[in-house]
């Protein structure tokens, strides 16, 4: 729908609503009436916890406590693990240090107490996993790819076959969803039609870029390719999605070391305008260092100097309907009112940027706080 | 005194207050999850105060109402998740269908498919509230190899993850020997499995249900208010509720409930994991044009903001999805739909709240598929979860006897006969009401519906040209119906419902009867 035809809209809807703009000025002395029932999101999350998921026969690198920097090794994930025979339940090392599931098995030459010779191993290296028979299983496997921190933080949580837990520096920014390896770059935006596609070159490599244009999996798988470390966009269809992961399972497959790849998707799968002080914001950390976490699914920051202002109070934004991606301000709630398909919901009157005044279902809106 | 009822998706209040010594509904409101109660109630009482200042003076609902009224609360929180480890693919889809009607979220994975890296995995998961160990008698050398496997593995498990309360369900019991206490100090539990009891399963699911934390029990108040509502109305009652993170069926008739209540994670409006199956349930009774992907991408926006776009297109899709969860509910409780048809069905639950009261009678009508006549209501302020949680009996059936002719909007009455041969005449039906007499030709395979206004009683006499099942079998029927929102519906599809294969006649079938009860839904 063109902007004209999107205010045509509104303005109907303000007259039919028989509201005029001096009615709502008088009532919208203050914010008291209505406002908190719009729905809300975080727009900074100002201690982060990030959770990096592990698998039985991962090995975790760090300890509860431990400060990490970006780039620190938080855990070898193996890439296809399996079952394997580990040392005896009983026997001079199991008399010293008593071994229980979950601990770290190095791997030959400790089970008989001896030193280390050169041969092939009696036992691989692996977590584990409970006795069976006079023996341990073990998850154990042979390839390994090394899951970095992406920002700096202190590890708050380090357990064996489930996830480390880190306590983020900095702050963040929620996503709806994200998928791939934690990561981290520097942040540049592309705007326009072309979107990604039109934008991608060698000088994009190492960089984490928020598109606010059209995206799609073919145009990210080659971004991937090309080294671009991640990729935040509005919204990420479902099959784009699929195609993503499908393509890197494909590279996990081929034995090939993977490098550390995200997709952020700030608003859902469908495409809509990023909210502004969300771009505000993003506009004021470009150029600087950014990671990008998938459980929650965030973009953490340092936060840039000078800091963009908050959204004023009265902000809002409209979600869903034909005025989707619009912004304004908060006018007085509307009572239940009638919307298409003859539907009765709770209503709110908002002044849109360009002045126009609109009433849209309370539902559809949202605000940051 | 205020009742919250705080759902995943929605948050409704409402004002319930004293006129002439009883107790009525006086006002509702309802928001997107999220709210502030406070906040809520604040609205709501300036709404109200607006509305009727005289009554609100009376009834000191001043600005300080909200501290000093009392509060009936019913909090849905997600439902907990059950790690299902098993030693075949058949002890865990057993397991997982008892724990599910149980009202747990399940996760499974078995040694004969998946191996013990991935049971474990599943077991370490974080957000997992207990671990439910299953393993049926061994009768081979294999089997018992499996189940020392696995009595091995679940000890390993219990020993470096504390946390989650551990279950053995079934042969596991014996061979367990023993597994370490939890964090809380509490042993693992036994279990009997799934195929112990009459019916099957009934133990364990009973088992299950006991299981579940306590801060989960939103839904699980509504089978009490249920009961007093059957025993107030001296009305058979069936409860559905469908909610975004579950689902719940209950059958009580005046001496209690008729069958165990069945909650129901699965159907929730959109289960978080979306998988084809669910889409696919949506696309069958979608009547918008969209293809699968596109329906994925719709369904998930749905769960991320569940009432976002509650108008329009979005309207329809979420009826869609309302029904499609309503037939996993069906689907699940085959024990409940075997009864006879109650009198009164009512329909609860976020989903149906932005739809209009016909358009959710023909969405029961075409998925309870059940032959028999009854009323169907609409508990519109979601008052049954909050007068459920009620901890006195007597004092909870008291108030929905006051409250019952609010509480409940009326839809109208569905009739479904069975057994109607196909034909260009079934018999005739005569409404007689205080507006008079209606007369109809009984066309099989279609939806006849007949004005009757919410509190108009009326006779409904049906003669049919062949025997027809309605509860009973007969030709010549007489029964009386209420009226409501959507009328009198004579429902003369087929039982079950049989609807195109292609996409493009079903969805024009499905518009064509929901346009007949949907006023502007072309809007």
């Amino acid at each position: 729908m063109s902007a004209r035809a999107v205010t045509r809209t509104a303005a109907k809807a303000a007259r039919a609503e028989a509201l005029t703009r001096a009615e709502l000025e008088a009532s919208a002395g203050s914010l008291a009436q209505g406002y908190a029932l719009v729905p809300s999101r975080t727009l900074i999350v100002p201690d982060p916890v990030a959770w990096f998921a592990l698998r039985p026969g991962d090995r975790i690198l760090v300890a509860p406590g431990d400060p990490v920097t970006p780039g620190l090794g938080l855990a070898e994930r193996q890439r296809d693990p399996r079952v394997e025979d580990g040392p005896p339940l009983a026997g001079a090392t199991a008399a010293e240090h008593p071994l229980r599931p979950g601990d770290w098995w190095p791997g030959d030459g400790h089970e008989s107490g001896g030193p280390l010779r050169r041969r092939r191993p009696r036992t691989p290296a692996g977590e584990l996993l409970q006795p069976a028979g006079a023996r341990w299983r073990i998850a154990s496997g042979d390839h390994v790819d090394v899951l970095e921190a992406p920002a700096a933080g202190v590890v708050s949580e380090a357990t064996p076959g489930r996830a480390i837990a880190v306590a983020l520096a900095g702050r963040g920014l929620p996503a709806a969803f994200g998928v791939g390896t934690p990561t981290r770059g520097r942040l540049e935006r592309i705007s326009g039609e072309a979107g990604l596609r039109g934008a991608l070159g060698v000088g994009r490599a190492g960089s984490v870029l928020v598109v606010d244009g059209r995206v799609d999996s073919e145009s990210i798988i080659r971004a991937r390719a090309m080294g671009v470390r991640g990729v935040v966009v509005s919204g990420l269809a479902g099959k784009d999605l699929r195609d993503l992961v499908a393509s890197e399972g494909r590279q996990r497959a081929s034995l090939q070391p993977l490098a550390a790849f995200a997709v952020l998707a700030l608003e859902g799968t469908l495409r809509r305008p990023i909210p502004g002080p969300v771009a505000a914001l993003l506009a004021a950390l470009e150029g600087s260092e950014v990671a990008l976490v998938v459980d929650p699914p965030m973009l953490v920051f340092d936060p840039p100097t000078p800091e963009p202002q908050r959204p004023p109070p009265g902000w809002v934004r409209v979600r869903a309907g034909e005025l989707t991606g619009r912004e304004g301000r908060w006018l007085r709630a509307a009572g239940v009112r009638r919307f298409a398909a003859g539907t009765h919901l709770e209503a709110a009157a908002i002044a849109l940027e360009d002045g126009q005044v609109a009433v849209v279902p309370l539902a559809d809106l949202e605000r940051f706080t | 005194m205020f009742a919250l009822d705080l759902g995943a998706a929605t948050a409704s209040a409402a004002i319930i207050g004293e006129i002439d010594g009883r107790r009525r509904l006086l006002a509702s409101i309802s928001v997107p999850a999220g709210v502030d109660a406070d906040d809520l109630l604040v609205h709501l009482v300036s709404r109200f105060s607006a509305a009727d200042p005289v009554l609100a003076a009376d009834l000191g609902a001043g600005s300080d109402a909200v501290e000093r009224w009392s509060r009936l609360v019913a909090r849905s929180d997600p439902p907990p998740v059950l790690a299902v480890l098993a030693s075949t693919v058949r002890e865990r889809d057993a397991l997982e269908r008892i724990a599910g009607l149980a009202g747990w979220r399940t996760r499974g994975a078995s040694l004969e498919a998946d191996g013990p890296i991935e049971l474990t995995r599943l077991a370490l998961e974080r957000g997992v509230r207990a671990i439910a160990v299953a393993a049926g008698e061994a009768t081979s050398r294999e089997e018992q190899a499996a189940l020392v496997e696995l009595a091995a593995l679940t000890r390993g498990i219990a020993e470096r993850n504390p946390g989650p309360q551990v279950l053995l369900v079934g042969a596991l019991a014996a061979e367990a020997g023993s597994i370490p206490a939890g964090a809380a100090g509490d042993d693992p539990l036994f279990a009997p499995g799934p195929e112990a009891g009459e019916p099957a399963g009934l133990p364990l699911r009973r088992f299950l249900e006991r299981l579940v934390p306590a801060s989960s029990a939103g839904r699980r108040a509504t089978p009490a208010a249920a009961v007093d509502l059957a025993a107030v109305l001296d009305r058979r009652v069936e409860v559905i509720d469908i909610g975004l993170d579950g689902g719940l069926r209950a059958v009580a008739g005046p001496e209690g409930l008729e069958g165990p209540a069945a909650f129901l994670p699965a159907a929730g409006l959109v289960p978080p994991e979306l998988d084809d199956g669910v889409v696919d349930g949506v696309l069958a009774w979608s009547t918008v044009p969209l293809d699968r992907h596109r329906m994925h991408d719709r369904l998930r926006e749905l769960r991320l903001a569940p009432w976002v776009e509650a108008h329009g297109e979005g309207a329809l899709l979420r009826l869609s999805a309302a029904r499609a969860a309503l037939e996993r509910l069906v689907r699940a409780t085959p024990d409940l739909g075997a009864l006879p048809a109650p009198d009164l069905v009512v329909v609860a639950g976020g989903a149906w709240a932005a739809a209009p009261g016909p358009a959710i009678a023909l969405a029961v009508a075409d998925v309870v598929r059940r032959p028999g006549a009854s009323q169907l209501a609409f508990d519109h302020a979601r008052l049954l979860g909050p007068i459920g949680s009620l901890g006195d009996a007597v004092g909870r059936r008291a108030l929905l006897g006051e409250l019952a002719d609010d509480l409940l909007a009326p839809l109208g009455t569905v009739i479904i006969p069975q057994g109607l041969r196909a034909g260009r005449s079934a018999g005739r039906l005569v409404v007689r009401g205080p507006a008079g007499e209606t007369e109809l030709d009984l066309v099989p395979g279609g939806l006849q519906l007949v004005d009757l206004p919410p509190g108009q009683l009326a006779t409904a006499d049906l003669r049919f040209r062949d025997q027809v099942g309605l509860g009973t079998r007969g030709r010549h029927l007489s029964i009386e119906v209420g009226g409501g929102l959507g009328g009198l519906l004579v429902d003369l599809r087929d039982v079950p419902l049989r609807l195109p294969e292609r996409a493009e006649p079903r969805r024009a079938l499905l518009g064509a009867w929901q346009a007949a009860f949907w006023a502007g839904v072309a809007e």
